[in-house]
């Protein structure tokens, strides 16, 4: 099974085109990509490479070019038992236990006409699982993992099917470290063993710690393919860089400092959980003032965001209280931005001011849709949203694109207390520089912020000071100036 | 909170991209607009029109038999109204028809024989529709109920309301306790504003539709010329409507009601695409879980839709008792599928994939007509109900690889 069936063949890929009406997502693509090779996709958000690898998975046909596998030409690569894709969903069924899920699009082991021989699929479950460095009962619900380890049966399933060639689409973007860490050695695993694996990864540790290559998609093109021996995380910020204004990035600056220093400090109570209960959160004690970023993180299985869902307001506690300071509003950047942050069928205008219509009200109380639509393209571009259409239907952007503008909506309600759950998932490297900048910007007398993430740099960029968050209670807090990255993963 | 204020401060002085990242946006050919895509529907309408008016001449173009066309499916119109307000918030009111029937009755039995004056019965029949709305809502929203399922059963015991109230017949007023004249005049045909008020109305769609031809215009031109360009344009179109159709002989020909549908319509144009209930209607519908993250109420305007569903359908049901003078049990029943069979029509007519006001209204008329077309040239009358499912199927179809096909 997994492992036993030796090298993959070699990708070759040909002025590979594919246009949207007449956007031109993807030109003169041309790779090659042999066994063994573990290659990191990079590139800022919508330059094109999620389209490239629905384009080399069948979902959309290529508008020119040519694909390879091995000899054989071929329309694409998603009918291929060779190639395994996971995409963002990762596409497992959480009512469905590990074993079935792992079975699914595989013909079933039979005992005896249509029924099925269950003690040798979840054998052949278990084995599957080893393949990944993955111990788990295999006849639990998928429902019941965490998401690094659903991204591991993810990618068990891709290899059990007999998949030589794996792309995978930002796997890693919603995992918290230590999962990422996991996913990313189970895939360097594969490639040893002869696999090829293709990454999407906006994380440049994962470049530079495990690949053996990096192709650098702008704009539709590649505008650069080299190896990763030799190369620094400084000349790789470079790379991005040269092509990009400001994408200095996190490498740079981590903290641009709080917005008015003259400001002295937190100042009044905003917001303040009392022995509140919610989900799996709970009993949660958490302060929030104006003038402050107070981070929180942990595991998402935890109970992490039902602490975000708490402090917003959208999650009523079972127990305990919740204080919200006289007049002040809440906003919420939600975890999944999928399911839970936008409008796939409106537009983007739309999108963005739908938590702040109060501020478009106009004569006889009617929305002023000019002023509303005006403000939203400034925001558009504030934010390098791509395309910069206010009339973009939300659903044809690209991930992180996505999140740009949910997280611009969260702006533009000018709420007093600000829920940022993952405000950085799938964002490039700039744009995350950017939203740093914004959320130190927003702390003032008035307002405060909440950063809920799994995602270490968040905290270290932006917070003032941070607890974490296990078995749904809240640990103390300790300010973040004492803190470097070290000392960080030490408190995680 | 000066978020914004500062941009200019701090925004790099240079805002282009030494590379540039996103391309000029690509001046689109005609064909090619999302304007002309989501009206292809509505186009091929036109042609069928201009089809039967080759084929019977003078008895499809007949304005005064189209006009009452119109005129006689004022109730249906509403009710595809009230149909389309809960699908535009992502929910099924199946009990539209239901009310519309009861309220039919209330409307001519308050009067004829439980004696009450006529205001009060207009207050009653509208009462009711607000009723039926908080129910439908609460089972909806309040008990999570299945929208499909909750509006089958509350449409179910509301025909039985109505059964029980008439004692399952027919209800004829006479007598001393008739319904007032204008409530009689209101159903009929013949009775209609001055054409002046038609003329006002078309000058209104006249600049609505200059206004709606901006999405058409190559972007490259200025706003002087671009205006210029879409006036002339609506000007020669409407010059050629006016002279070829002899708007004038027949502009006094729009009866009351069909006025009373257009204010209407018009009314909830205005509350979807102009108001924040609207908004947040429409964001409900899309996304309920992503609305309520994002601070808006969904409870409350899913709620809010079917109660105004409710009011429209009791209006459509006073409108039904007006123009039939007389009720018979389950007057409305028969209207339940062409009224959503408009709704549905109008995710194609002018849009693509969403639910319209326009659309529904108009939508639905042409369905009428198609149907009227077939049956003027020689069709038996018991076809429609083919040919008004028929038409849907194949609109929705069409438009549907037409959307896929231009991925
Ligand atoms: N079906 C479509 N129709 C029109 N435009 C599309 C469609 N799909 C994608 N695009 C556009 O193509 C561009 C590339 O999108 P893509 O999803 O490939 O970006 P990406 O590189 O994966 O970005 P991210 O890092 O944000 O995930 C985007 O500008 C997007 O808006
Ligand atoms: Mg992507």
């Amino acid at each position: 099974m997994a492992g036993s069936a030796g090298l993959a063949p070699t990708l070759r890929i040909a002025g590979l085109g594919r246009s949207f009406g007449r956007v031109e997502v993807l030109r003169d693509i041309d790779l090659e990509i042999g066994p063994g090779e573990f290659v990191g996709l990079m590139g800022p958000n919508g330059a094109g490479k999620s389209t490239l690898i629905k384009v080399l998975d069948g979902v959309y046909p290529p508008s020119a070019g040519t694909i390879r596998l091995g000899a054989q030409q071929v329309p694409s690569l998603g009918a291929s038992p060779l190639v395994g894709f996971i995409h963002q969903d990762l596409g497992l069924i959480d009512g469905l236990t590990v074993a079935d899920n792992l079975r699914l699009g595989q013909s079933p082991l039979r005992l005896v006409g249509p029924v099925l021989n269950r003690p040798a699929e979840r054998a052949a479950a278990a084995r599957a699982l080893a393949a990944v460095g993955l111990d788990l009962p295999v006849t639990g619900p998928v429902g019941d993992l965490s998401p690094g380890e659903k991204a591991l049966v993810a990618i068990a399933r891709a290899f059990a099917r007999g998949a030589r060639i794996l792309f995978v689409d930002e796997a890693t973007s919603t995992l918290p470290p230590p999962d990422a860490k996991r996913v990313v050695a189970a895939l360097r695993a594969m490639a040893n063993a002869g696999s090829t694996v293709v990454m999407v990864t906006h994380k440049l540790s994962e470049i530079l710690g495990a690949t053996g290559r990096v192709v650098l998609l702008l704009d539709g093109r590649i505008a650069a393919d080299r190896s990763t021996t030799g190369l620094g995380r400084a000349e790789l910020v470079r790379m991005l860089a040269s092509h990009e204004k400001g994408a200095a990035g996190p490498a740079g600056d981590p903290r641009p400092g709080p917005a008015d220093p003259a400001a002295g400090g937190p100042g009044r109570t905003l917001l303040r959980l009392d022995g509140a209960h919610g989900g799996r959160a709970g009993p949660v004690d958490l302060v929030v003032r104006a003038g402050e970023v107070v981070g929180l993180t942990g595991t998402p299985g935890s109970g992490l965001h039902d602490v975000g869902y708490l402090a917003h307001g959208s999650l009523r506690p079972s127990r305990g209280t919740r204080t919200l300071a006289a007049g002040v509003r809440t906003a919420l950047v939600p975890p999944h931005r999928e399911t839970q942050g936008g409008f796939p069928d409106l537009d983007v205008g739309v999108n963005l001011t739908v938590s702040a219509l109060r501020r478009f009200r106009g004569a006889f109380g009617l929305l002023a849709r000019r002023r509303e639509r005006a403000e939203g393209q400034r925001l558009v571009t504030r934010l390098k949203v791509r395309p910069a259409d206010v009339g973009t239907e939300f659903r044809l952007l690209s991930g992180g694109n996505k999140q740009k503008v949910i997280f611009g909506r969260a702006l533009l309600r000018e709420a007093g207390v600000h829920v940022l759950c993952e405000p950085t998932r799938g964002v490039d490297v700039a744009a995350r520089a950017e939203i740093y900048a914004l959320v130190r910007r927003l702390p003032d007398e008035h307002t405060g912020v909440l950063v809920v993430t799994s995602d270490a740099e968040d905290l270290l960029a932006v917070c003032d000071r941070l607890a974490t968050v296990s078995d749904g209670t809240v640990s103390d807090f300790r300010p973040v100036d004492d803190l470097d990255e070290t000392a960080l993963e030490a408190v995680l | 909170m000066t978020l914004f204020a500062d941009d200019a401060a701090t925004e790099p002085p240079s805002t282009a991209p030494s590379v540039p990242l996103a391309r000029p946006a690509p001046s689109r050919t005609l064909a090619q607009s999302r304007a002309f895509g989501s009206s292809l529907t509505f186009l091929a309408f036109l042609a069928i029109f201009a089809g039967y008016s080759v084929w019977l001449g003078d008895r499809f173009l007949d304005p005064g038999a189209r006009l009452l066309n119109l005129h006689q499916n004022v109730p249906v119109l509403l009710i595809a109204l009230a149909a389309m307000i809960t699908l535009v918030a992502g929910k099924f009111d199946l009990s539209v028809s239901s009310t519309a029937s009861l309220t039919a009755y209330l409307a001519i039995g308050l009067r004829t024989e439980q004696g009450l004056p006529f205001w009060a019965v207009l207050v009653a029949c509208l009462a009711v529709g607000v009723a039926v709305g908080l129910v439908n809502g609460f089972l909806v929203e309040y008990l999570s109920i299945n929208a499909f399922i909750a509006t089958l059963g509350s449409g179910g015991v509301i025909l039985g309301i109505s059964s029980v109230y008439s004692g399952g017949g027919p209800l004829i007023p006479s007598g001393p306790r008739a319904v007032p004249g204008w409530f009689d005049a209101l159903g009929s045909f013949a009775s209609r504003p001055p054409a002046a008020v038609v003329w006002a109305i078309a000058a209104v769609a006249c600049a609505a539709l200059v206004r709606l031809l901006g999405a058409v215009v190559p972007s490259r031109w200025d706003r002087t010329r671009s205006l210029a360009a879409r006036t002339v344009a609506v000007a020669a179109a409407a010059a050629l409507v006016v002279v070829g159709l002899d708007v004038p002989s027949w502009s006094g020909g729009v009866s009351w009601l069909t006025f009373l549908l257009l204010v209407v319509a018009t009314a909830m144009w205005v509350l979807l695409e102009l108001t924040a209930f609207g908004r947040g209607l429409k964001a409900s519908g899309a996304n309920p879980e992503a609305a309520r993250l994002a601070g808006i109420h969904t409870r409350r305007h899913v709620l809010g839709a079917f109660v105004l569903g409710g009011v429209l359908a009791a209006l459509a049901g006073v409108i039904l008792a007006a123009t039939q003078g007389s009720v018979a049990p389950d007057l409305a029943g028969a209207f339940l599928l062409p009224a959503f069979a408009a709704a549905f029509l109008s995710t194609v007519v002018f849009s693509a994939g969403a639910f319209t006001v326009w659309g529904t209204v108009i939508g639905g008329v042409f369905v009428v007509w198609v149907g009227q077309g077939l049956i003027v040239g020689g069709l038996p009358n018991t076809w429609t109900d083919i040919v008004n499912g028929a038409v849907l199927l194949i609109a929705v179809s069409l438009s549907t690889v037409v959307r896929i096909a231009r991925r």
